[in-house]
């Protein structure tokens, strides 16, 4: 007919499958923190350690002037842990507001009654911690190997140290979904995001303190596992082949890494939900 | 005559904004948290005593080392700083993220007698969160049939709640200076904090005194056992100059975020 | 005085002055209305120009709050705390004694109609409760000026009536009442003194229709209902203000445009008698707000 109906029409496209619909609240959250200034500036300042060490690899490598440095496992698990500091920053920016400003903002009804279900939306939101938790770990991480792989003129570094490769993943994982789920979990307990960051704050430092303070009362270095720093720090030396760090067994740091990561789990499928009744 | 009247009236108006500040801020469930921490702090007192009372450890630090090891640590590196960078920083931000401040500045009250009136609701807070851990660790530890080092170190015991009611103030006038100047106050805090003092504090010479807890460690008067402050020990402030230095700190902080608050123009977001 | 925000002018060059009686302040959503409110307040300061109160500037002065009061737009409390307890807390800061403090917290209350959840925390409030204990807390301490920037957002009908009462009441008090909305007929069922306002100008500002009036380059539309409409635009259709005649397609009324409607209600009723024209009904839908707001924003 020659006059067109421009009145409202149904969607006779296809609809999106299931699996991904999740990436519409990591993509929204990466794009919202992706906007702020100030984080652009974290981030950068993050990823100095790495550009430093290209240097330093450049350096020992192609100009062969840095005898003592040996660019082995060490170097790459080193890299990884001096990242700790801005992994923990990181976490509280980009995660502390993730499901606390939901709650603030009463914002979990309106996801919830779309057409996502409450995993979705923990998916999609441990993905904005994760995505940029990966930034100053795994990425650069991979990078340094990869810059390192190519700086060297034959196969030999490649033929020695491509297992390395595997505890880079395996240690930037671990670093990324403790910190991810933990801060996740803190912002899930309060509508404050202030709440959240600085109880992820008590969480690394204060654990810290008690393994030094119970350390020196019992006068024992097996309690080291009691700090989350040290437990990340004795798994990167059991992936990487390092000398243990501490005298403990690394079974219980890794056991207890799970266990913080599946009380952050529990903690965030009990506290987000649609509905909250107020008594 | 009118000046008494205009203190009287000051005073209480600095009374009223921190009870009500103790109502909004310390009254919730977050305290509960906090307050978690300071039991966790009583703990390791316990757990000093247990370890002493029944000689589990052959080679056990003193009642006195162990006091100090928690004072020095656990008290005055992590609880101070944690207790006044969380009720610090929230002093004002509270008051804008949750857009009540509209009210504060909509009464006949001087913006700086806000901020005076919240920082002592501060001061009493801290007071609330550390000071019994400390007395109730010092009793568990020295409690005992030999009273002696009880009150000898009784001395000991007060210098250390002065020097954490100094560090209260110290602290808690510049967390409440980045909370009523800077949007991510509890960042710039926690990098300061737990960045900031950590690493300057060890490097050598002046860079030192560009902290805080250089001047709180000058005054400290215990030996520390853990090794993490022996290098701080080595250069200290003179302690009457160390004091006075935290007083103006705590001024100068405590001006300047009165300062702020008057002058700024703070946006609540819709 | 001007209020920009970096490139944002959200306030752009206005002057003006306000006395006893109800002003309203009408805008669209972004006109500068909330923006206009928070300098009127304090809580902003103009990037140039000034704003005085009684005669002294308000900004960081504090102690001409004690004859100002503030309802503003954001739906935020101390939500622990009760009714009761909020004003208690608001009217301690203004110096007054206990029992004062008392005295005013039950005024207020009952004033609003609050009195029976005086005791229920905040938290738990109705949105129309935690509007009215918002306007409890900018009259508590008897304020000769009202800010109320949209305070009948969220009311239901009737507490939509109460709170207008409310506000005509106390603009026959005496006090200074400014009211802000982007309703139109919730102004004019406030007032008829406006201040019109449009992408941070003032566009307009007195009686809303002497206003009208001035908008000449609109004339004015008067809907007549009548027993012989086209006899009737005969008549008057040779007259110069008369613009258009329209008739209206049930056949019984016409719709005419006038430059002067005062000549023209004038000469009505004698056009209707020589004619032997029956009058049904006589409205001007353009004499009001809408109008006016429609005419000045376009």
């Amino acid at each position: 007919m020659p006059i067109h109906d421009l009145s409202y029409q149904h969607w006779a496209g296809q609809w999106t499958s299931h699996p991904y619909r999740w990436w519409v609240i990591t993509r929204q959250g990466i794009a919202l923190l992706a906007k702020k200034k100030s984080f652009l500036v974290l981030l950068f300042l993050s990823l100095i350690p790495f550009l430093v060490r290209c240097v330093i690899l450049y350096v020992a490598v192609v100009m062969g002037r840095i005898g003592f440095m040996k660019i082995d496992a060490k170097f790459f698990e080193d890299f990884l842990t001096q990242q700790l500091f801005f992994t923990f920053i990181i976490s509280i920016y980009a995660g502390a507001g993730l499901i606390a400003n939901d709650l603030k903002a009463n914002a979990l009804q309106i996801y919830l009654s779309k057409a996502i279900t409450r995993r979705d939306y923990l998916i999609g939101k441990l993905g904005v911690a994760v995505f940029f938790v990966t930034l100053p770990t795994l990425l650069p991480g991979l990078l340094l190997f990869l810059l390192a792989a190519a700086f060297h003129s034959d196969l030999e570094f490649l033929q020695q140290n491509a297992w390395v490769v595997l505890p880079i993943i395996g240690l930037s994982l671990i670093i990324i979904f403790s910190n991810a789920l933990i801060i996740l979990a803190l912002s899930s307990l309060n509508r404050s995001s202030r709440f959240a960051g600085i109880f992820f704050a008590a969480v690394i430092f204060f654990s810290q303190i008690l393994e030094s303070v119970l350390g020196a009362l019992l006068r024992t270095g097996s309690l080291a596992w009691l700090a989350v720093r040290n437990d990340i720090v004795q798994m990167g030396d059991v992936m990487f082949g390092s000398r243990l760090s501490f005298q403990v067994s690394p079974w219980v740091c890794g056991l207890l890494l799970a266990g913080l990561m599946l009380g952050s789990v529990w903690i965030i499928h009990s506290r987000v939900r649609a509905v909250e009744v107020v008594k | 005559m009118a000046e008494s009247r205009s203190l009287k009236k000051g005073w209480r108006d600095v009374r009223t904004i921190a009870y009500l500040t103790l109502d909004t801020l310390f009254w919730s469930k977050k305290t509960l948290f906090v307050m978690l921490l300071s039991v966790v702090v009583l703990g390791l007192a316990i757990v000093g005593r247990v370890v002493l009372t029944f000689n589990l450890v052959p080679t056990a630090l003193p009642s006195s080392q162990v006091f100090g090891t928690l004072m020095a640590t656990a008290v005055i590196r992590f609880l101070v700083l944690f207790v006044t960078l969380f009720y610090g920083t929230a002093l004002i931000s509270e008051e804008v993220e949750g857009k009540t401040l509209t009210y504060l500045f909509m009464r006949p009250i001087p913006k700086p007698t806000i901020m005076l009136g919240k920082f002592l609701a501060l001061t009493w807070i801290g007071s609330i969160m550390v000071l019994p851990t400390v007395i109730l660790s010092y009793l568990i530890l020295y409690l005992r049939s030999d009273m002696n080092p009880f009150f000898q170190d009784l001395g000991l015991l007060g210098r250390d709640i002065g020097i954490i009611l100094l560090a209260l103030l110290a602290y808690g006038s510049f967390f409440g200076l980045l909370g009523a100047w800077l949007k991510h106050s509890i960042l710039v805090g926690l990098a300061y904090a737990f960045g900031w003092e950590g690493f300057v504090a060890v490097l050598p010479g002046f860079t030192r005194k560009l902290t805080i807890t250089h001047y709180v460690q000058s005054i400290f008067p215990h030996q520390d056992t853990l090794g993490a402050l022996s290098m701080l020990m080595g250069e200290r402030t003179d302690p009457v100059e160390a004091i006075v230095t935290l007083v103006l700190l705590t001024t100068f902080f405590l001006a300047t975020a009165s300062l702020i608050l008057r002058e700024k123009e703070y946006v609540l977001e819709q | 005085m001007s209020k920009w925000y970096g490139q944002v002018i959200a306030v752009n060059n206005i002057t003006f002055s306000i006395g006893e009686g109800v002003i309203g302040l009408l805008g669209p959503n972004g006109a500068g209305k909330s923006t206009l409110m928070k300098l009127l307040t304090g809580q902003l300061r103009p990037s140039q120009g000034e704003v005085t109160m009684f005669g002294e500037r308000i900004w960081n002065n504090y102690e001409l709050f004690h004859r100002i009061g503030f309802c503003p737009e954001l739906d935020s409390f101390y939500e622990r705390m009760s009714g009761a307890e909020f004003l208690a807390a608001l009217l301690q800061m203004h110096g007054y004694e206990e029992e004062e403090v008392a005295k005013r917290v039950d005024a207020a209350l009952e004033t609003v109609k609050l009195t029976p959840a005086r005791d229920k925390k905040i938290a738990a409030y109705s949105k129309g409760m935690r509007q009215r204990i918002k306007m409890a807390q900018a009259i508590a301490h008897d304020p000769q000026v009202l800010i109320l920037d949209e305070p009948l957002a969220g009311m239901d009908p009737v507490g939509r009536h109460e709170i207008i009462q409310m506000v005509r009441q106390w603009g026959r008090e005496g006090k200074c009442v400014i009211v802000s909305s982007h309703i139109l007929h919730e102004i004019e069922a406030m007032t008829s003194t406006i201040l019109l306002m449009h992408n941070g100008q003032v566009l307009a500002e007195g009686d809303v229709h002497q206003i009208r009036d001035l908008i000449d380059k609109h004339p004015h539309s008067i809907y007549i209902r009548c027993s012989a409409p086209r006899k009737l635009a005969e008549a008057f259709v040779g007259f110069p203000d008369v613009e258009s005649v329209k008739f209206h397609p049930e056949g019984d009324g016409l719709t005419v445009e006038s430059r002067k409607p005062d000549d023209f209600y004038g000469r009505l009723p004698e056009l209707m008698l020589d004619h032997e024209i029956e009058l049904e009904e006589i409205t001007s839908p353009d004499d009001n707000l809408q109008a006016v707001f429609h005419y000045l924003v376009k």
